[in-house]
């Protein structure tokens, strides 16, 4: 039976439009599921050191726990975070150190769960139904904010294990020579376990869209044996990061390290504070990109899970849209 | 080794089935193009995973135009001006008088805008996007049986309407 009727209403879409749609989509790369503070300027020239950083203080002190006779394994969920300005001194001696910290560390790493690169969503349904849970959203927006992205990237999770001679190579660059790592720490091994993170990206206004970017997961676990002394371990973390001695001292011996998550902040940051977002300790940072608008990034942890919202909106706005999510 | 997708030539091919889904599905409507940059935007992001799978690729790109739609016709019922109704003339033009005064096109555009949603999301996918029954089935969670009943019913019911026209 002719059928050719039925096909009337087609026809072929304007040759200067899908060109130009062709040209954005080849300038569209795979979905930049990572805040601000690890992929884009101005922070892309301290990702070697800042993840040397981390790791130096994430092998063994920030989820430092203390000796127990009963639990060999003890468990790090991120309740609060508290940040720590990096000083850029310390950033320069681990730049121009003839040290490659992402081979030293990628040495002693061994990957148990990949997983993959981040995959655009169709909707926050779907989001949910591949990240396993259910999505919190701002109860709040600016006027006019439409969902234009949502992405997940899966599971990852990583054994790490400890070499306290590499490491020590790190407090030798920056020339700290009075703390050394614990005895022992050798061959330990660390698990690190990070659950599925969802990027919901927003955007209002017309002409000069203004956007933002809400993450969330479920608290990362780090396991690791128990009897090591995570002050100790702390303090060598913050001085890492340039924190001065004295205040190191004190700061490790008060923070309970099961809980807390250290968030550097870089030379470029323009401004960072704390804050209270739904009750709870937020750190605040502010900072803008070359060519780019002010932005804030917001970083909080509620029930059990941790959540990142990084906007052009006005701070103000930012605090409100934070503050919403239910 | 497998090489890598031509995605140019991916483009090319899928720009017009996507393209043509809306129109079948919404009509003759300026978002057409907005909601079809829309589904590109949402699926070139990670079109990576497709890599060996170009055809799941395509299956998947039209499942992304279908949630667009479904969100684009939601928004459109929410967010209706009430000073439209302002504007509704008493004696409207009905589909069946656009269709005896326009083109074919048109005749069938307004045959398409008398359907039920779910009929006129599957001639879409079949007649704008140009999927197979069974592809259909798949995007939509229907039986392909059940596909080919609606499908055979609907064009049974337009081929009615079009000859009677005539």
């Amino acid at each position: 039976m002719d059928e050719s009727w039925l096909n009337e209403f087609r026809k072929d879409p304007p040759a200067d439009w899908a060109e130009s749609l062709r040209v954005r989509l080849q300038e569209t790369e795979t979905p930049d599921i990572s805040p601000d503070l690890s992929s884009r300027r101005p922070f892309r020239r301290l990702i070697p050191a800042l993840a040397g950083i981390v790791l130096a203080v994430g092998i063994v002190s920030i989820p430092a726990v203390r000796a127990s006779a009963v639990s060999f394994l003890a468990l790090f969920r991120v309740v609060n975070f508290v940040a720590v300005p990096v000083d850029s001194g310390r950033l320069r001696a681990l730049n121009d150190s003839h040290l490659d910290l992402e081979r030293l560390i990628g040495d002693h790493v061994q990957v148990l769960v990949d997983s993959g690169p981040p995959r655009s969503m169709a909707s926050t349904s779907e989001a949910e139904a591949v990240a396993g849970f259910q999505l919190k959203m701002p109860g709040w927006l600016p006027p006019d904010t439409r969902i234009i992205e949502t992405a997940v990237i899966g599971e990852r999770a990583a054994q790490v294990t400890a070499d306290s001679k590499r490491l020590e190579e790190v407090l030798d660059t920056l020339g700290i020579s009075d703390l050394r790592m614990p005895a022992g720490l050798d061959g330990h091994t660390v698990t690190v376990r990070v659950p599925p993170i969802v990027m919901v990206r927003f955007e209002s206004g017309g002409r000069s869209p203004r956007r933002t970017r809400f993450f969330q997961a479920p608290s990362p676990e780090i396991t690791m044996p128990a009897g090591v002394d995570s002050s100790v371990l702390g303090e060598i973390g913050l001085r890492v990061l340039g924190v001065p001695k004295d205040t190191a001292r004190q700061f490790a011996a008060a923070m309970d390290w099961n809980t807390t998550l250290i968030v550097p902040i870089p030379p470029t940051a323009q401004s960072f504070r704390q804050v209270e977002i739904g009750g709870k300790p937020a750190v605040a940072i502010s900072y803008q990109p070359p060519d780019e608008s002010p932005t804030t990034m917001l970083l909080w942890s509620s029930g059990g899970r941790v959540f990142g919202m990084q906007s052009i909106q006005s701070y103000e706005q930012v605090i409100a849209m934070a503050d919403s999510v239910r | 080794m497998t090489a890598a997708p031509d995605w140019d030539a991916v483009y090319r091919a899928e720009l017009p089935r996507v393209y043509n889904f809306f129109r079948y599905r919404l009509g003759d409507v300026p978002e057409v193009e907005d909601l079809t940059s829309r589904t590109f935007e949402k699926a070139w992001r990670a079109r990576d995973r497709y890599r060996s799978d170009i055809a799941g690729f395509a299956t998947w790109l039209l499942s992304i135009a279908r949630n667009v739609a479904i969100d684009h016709i939601r928004a459109r019922r929410m967010h209706l001006p009430l000073e439209l109704a302002v504007d509704v003339p008493s004696q409207s033009i009905t589909p069946e008088d656009a269709m005896l005064q326009g083109s074919d096109a048109e005749r069938l555009a307004s045959l398409l805008a008398t359907l039920p949603e779910r009929e006129r999301e599957v001639m879409a996918l079949k007649y704008g996007a140009g999927m197979t029954n069974r592809a259909i089935a798949r995007a939509t969670g229907l039986t392909e049986s059940n596909i080919g009943t609606i499908l055979h019913r609907t064009v049974q019911t337009l081929r009615d309407r079009w000859e009677r026209r005539e």
